[in-house]
This record gives structure tokens, C-alpha cells and sequence, in this order.
């Protein structure tokens, strides 16, 4: 009972509280880029949240049985890039294989998860907050993930409005969508401190 | 001394190379079995067209973009010559790649503005302040008077993907020199103010209303309206009038000296030259030209 407490307190926390995108401003490139409309959005979450809960649980293990036990903590941030580079290949050409409209509407956003922040942030942040159960980084990558993709579809959902509205002329395009993601953040930073992890 | 920092240097340096190693050969190892299980067999042909093709997808040829054609047209070639903005050019370039003749597609096409009121020869009845769009204001009840002719509120402006059209005093004119015709303005017009003409001249004569109220009613509105008095068609066949409107027939466009007698004689003037370097059309109001007596 304690442990589905913690894991599900991990869960809410990295998806509400300590949102990746909201709370450490990570991952604010496909954040901003991809959010025109809500369905790619949706899809960029979905690819996302798959790499994130895989580069996740792949690092920890990795961590854990490689880098710990022989004390070569120092080629973490190598490491973890490896992992998530090879996961993002091997997303990139199953979306290929099975959905070629949503590769096409990627683009070049797709392999450019490979250096989205958000991924490496979480794998660094597991190390961070002291994880050292496998589920319990799965749950967290797997959340973080969600915690994305909300964030992602909220500001897509808002953007489609904001097209119809009449934004002042020097407001228009990049500026209006940076004052929004600021006041969706300052708005998640309501759930600040309700859970703490670590 | 050196020699023992030296291996000492070594000594903790080798696992790290020795586990990225292993890492990096693992890693590689589940890529080279995936990238043959999840292989997508692409056509290099496709690629060749995509790459023959301008690349701007505007979405003249009716697909989403010039990928989808380029793939559109290897499994089907008669779609080639779609492509308003690469024209005859970029046709016979992909029917080189499909090994195909191309067969000569006519005059490219260019859009043509069937009115030429500019603000100060327009009716107004109210002042239009709702929404900027031209496909709003035409659903309302009309502020404008004429409810055939241009609204200039930027609707073909904003569909131009390539800066050709611009709102000219109240009046949609296009930019020839950089017209590439993907008719997305013709489609972008509510009130269908905007035709695609094969320009088989640098300037093409046009009717430049679309008025099909009666005479006197167009008369009472616009100062440049077509009045569909029929002058012009008494003079060739290539005008006709017809629903109080006249209009050129393109298919069998020649100029000659009864065109332009018609134009001289077109008491509104509105029979003129649209393409690159038109002449400018005869000022609103002003009468034609006295007909030649036969000396």
C-alpha cells in the first residue's frame, strides 16, 4: 500500500507539480514549435512520452548496474545522450513504418527530441531526487512524459483560439505565445509545493 | 614520475571507454536489427520528383504538399503538369525522370481581377467595421453597393504565398512579375472576382467587372461598371454578352483592330489590358475616344 502511496504520489507530482515544462522550463522548443495545432501536438506528446519512458527506465538501469557500481558516474551525461539518441532512432523509424501521414507532419521535429531537454532533464533528475527503484523510475519517466504532453495540447488548444482573437499588431505570432506559456506557468505554479519528492 | 601519473591516468580512464564502447556496440547492434525489421522501401524516384518539384507547397496541384504530388504522380503520371508554380519547366523535368513525353500544356495560366473599382469609384451605402475579411463581409448584408465587385479586405492578400497580391486603393491588383499562378487566390475570392486566363500575350484584354445587375443599376453603383451594353460584341465575336455582363472568350483570344475598336468604344471603360506591362486602363468617367468618321 505504501509503495502504489509513493508511486502514485510520483506520478500526480510529475505531472501536475513538478511538470517538467511548467515548473524547470525544459523542453520549451517542441513546447513552442510544435503547438500550432492540437492533433500534431498530441503526436508530439505521444512520441515524447514513448522516448521519455524509455530513455527513463534504460538510463536508470544503466546507472545502476553500470555506472554506480564501478564508480563512473562522471560519463553520466554520455551515457544518457547514447540512450536517448538510440531511442529516438528507433521511434522515428517505427512512426515511418506504420504511420508515414504523422512522419511527414513531424518533419524535422522528430529527431529533434534527441535534444530535447525535457528527456535528458528527466533521466538527470531521477539521479537527482534519489530513485532506487526500477518501477518507481518508470512511473516518473512515464509521467513526465504525460506532464508534457498535457502541457503541449493545453497551449496548442489555447493557440488554435488565439488565432481568432484580435491580438494587438506587435503582439502578433511569437510574443503573444511567450506571454501565454508564461501565464500557463505562473498559473501550474498554484500546485507548487503540494507534493514533494526527494 | 610521468610514467606512473601516466598509468595511473589509464588506470581509471580504460572502464569508461571500455563501457561506452559496450554501450555504443549495443546500441548499434538493436538500431542495425531495427532498421532492417522496421525497412521502408522508398521509390528513389520519388525523391527525384520531389526534388524536381519548387518545393513550395502551395497546394495548386490539390495535394497537401509537394511530397504528396511527387507520390501522387509515380503512381499515377497523369497528374503530371499539375504544378502551377514550377510550370512547363518543372513537367518536362519529371516526365524525364518517369521517361515520359510531355505534351505541350498551352500558355500558363495568371489570374485575372474581374473588377477595376478602386474606393473612389465604389457606391458605399454603410461603413463596414466588422470583421477584416472579405468572406465576412460578404455574408452580411452589403455595405458596399456593388455585391459582384472586389471588397479589398485581403482575403486573396493573405492566400498569396508569394507576395503577388496586393490591395491597391480598395482594388485586389496583381503583381505579374511574381504571379506563379497556383490559383490559390481565385479559390481564396467569396465573390469569384478572381479567374485563372491562359495568358497566351504578355497582356491580355479583359472585361474587368462582373456586375450582372441591369445597366442603369450598375450605372447607379460603380462608375466602371460593365453595363452589358453590347458595343463590344457588335464589333467581334470574341465578346458576347450575357446576364448584363460582358465577357472575352478566352479560348479563341487574338487581338486584332476590331478588339480594340471595342475597347476605345466601351463607353465605362472597362474593357482593358491586365498582365505585366499593361497600359493603364482609361480614367473612370472619362468618355471614349469620338469613333473615327472614314475620311
Amino acid at each position: 500500500m505504501h509503495t502504489l502511496n509513493i508511486l502514485i504520489m510520483g506520478f500526480i507530482s510529475i505531472v501536475i507539480v513538478n511538470n517538467l515544462v511548467f515548473t524547470k522550463f525544459l523542453g520549451i522548443c517542441p513546447y513552442l514549435g510544435v503547438s500550432g495545432r492540437i492533433d500534431m501536438a498530441f503526436g508530439m506528446g505521444m512520441a515524447v512520452t514513448f522516448v521519455v519512458t524509455l530513455s527513463g527506465t534504460l538510463t536508470w538501469l544503466i546507472d545502476h548496474l553500470i555506472l554506480m557500481p564501478y564508480g563512473l558516474e562522471v560519463t553520466r551525461y554520455v551515457c544518457f545522450i547514447l540512450v536517448i539518441a538510440g531511442a529516438v532512432q528507433l521511434v522515428e523509424m517505427y512512426i515511418r513504418r506504420f504511420f508515414p501521414s504523422l512522419y511527414d507532419s513531424f518533419g524535422i521535429f522528430l529527431p529533434l527530441i534527441t535534444t530535447n531537454c525535457a528527456i535528458l532533464g528527466l533521466c538527470l533528475f531521477i539521479n537527482l531526487y534519489g530513485i532506487d527503484n526500477l518501477v518507481e523510475a518508470v512511473v516518473l519517466s512515464f509521467g513526465a512524459g504525460i506532464g508534457f504532453t498535457m502541457a503541449i495540447c493545453i497551449m496548442a488548444g489555447i493557440r488554435e483560439t488565439l488565432d481568432m482573437a484580435d491580438v494587438p499588431a506587435c503582439l502578433k505570432g511569437a510574443p503573444i505565445t511567450l506571454i501565454t506559456a508564461g501565464l500557463l506557468a505562473l498559473a501550474f505554479m498554484g500546485f507548487a509545493g503540494m507534493i514533494r519528492i526527494g | 614520475m610521468i610514467l606512473s601519473s601516466i598509468l595511473q591516468l589509464w588506470n581509471s580512464a580504460w572502464p569508461a571507454g571500455v563501457t561506452m564502447l559496450g554501450l555504443g556496440s549495443g546500441f548499434a547492434l538493436v538500431l542495425l536489427i531495427a532498421s532492417i525489421k522496421l525497412k521502408v522501401v522508398v521509390d528513389p524516384k520519388i525523391e527525384q520528383i520531389h526534388e524536381a518539384l519548387p518545393n513550395l507547397d502551395c497546394g495548386a496541384c490539390g495535394f497537401a504538399g509537394c511530397g504528396q504530388y511527387a507520390k501522387a504522380i509515380l503512381a499515377n503520371p497523369e497528374l503530371l503538369g499539375k504544378c502551377a508554380p514550377g510550370g512547363p519547366d518543372t513537367a518536362a523535368a519529371i516526365a524525364n525522370i518517369l521517361n515520359l513525353q510531355v505534351s505541350d500544356s498551352g500558355p500558363q495560366q495568371r489570374p485575372i481581377v474581374h473588377c477595376r473599382a478602386h474606393t473612389a469609384d465604389k457606391t458605399f451605402l454603410a461603413k463596414y467595421q466588422g470583421i477584416s475579411s472579405c468572406t465576412a463581409a460578404n455574408a452580411l448584408a452589403n455595405a458596399q453597393a456593388c455585391k459582384f465587385g472586389c471588397v479589398g479586405l485581403s482575403d486573396c492578400t493573405r492566400a498569396c504565398r508569394f507576395d503577388a497580391l496586393h490591395i491597391v486603393d480598395g482594388l485586389a491588383t496583381v503583381d505579374y512579375a511574381k504571379c506563379t499562378g497556383c490559383t490559390a487566390c481565385s479559390k481564396a475570392c467569396p465573390r469569384n472576382l478572381i479567374e485563372m486566363v491562359p495568358f497566351s500575350h504578355e497582356n491580355m484584354m479583359t472585361v474587368a467587372c462582373n456586375s450582372k445587375e441591369t445597366g442603369k443599376s450598375t450605372r447607379s453603383m460603380c462608375k466602371v461598371g460593365c453595363i452589358g451594353c453590347g458595343i463590344c460584341a457588335k464589333q467581334t465575336d470574341t465578346f458576347a454578352v450575357e446576364d448584363n455582363i460582358a465577357r472575352m472568350d478566352y479560348t479563341r483570344y487574338q487581338e486584332s483592330e476590331q478588339t480594340q475598336t471595342a475597347m476605345d468604344k466601351c463607353p465605362t471603360g472597362v474593357i482593358l489590358y491586365r498582365g505585366p506591362t499593361a497600359p493603364p486602363p482609361r480614367e473612370p468617367g472619362k468618355k471614349p475616344a469620338p469613333a473615327k468618321k472614314a475620311d
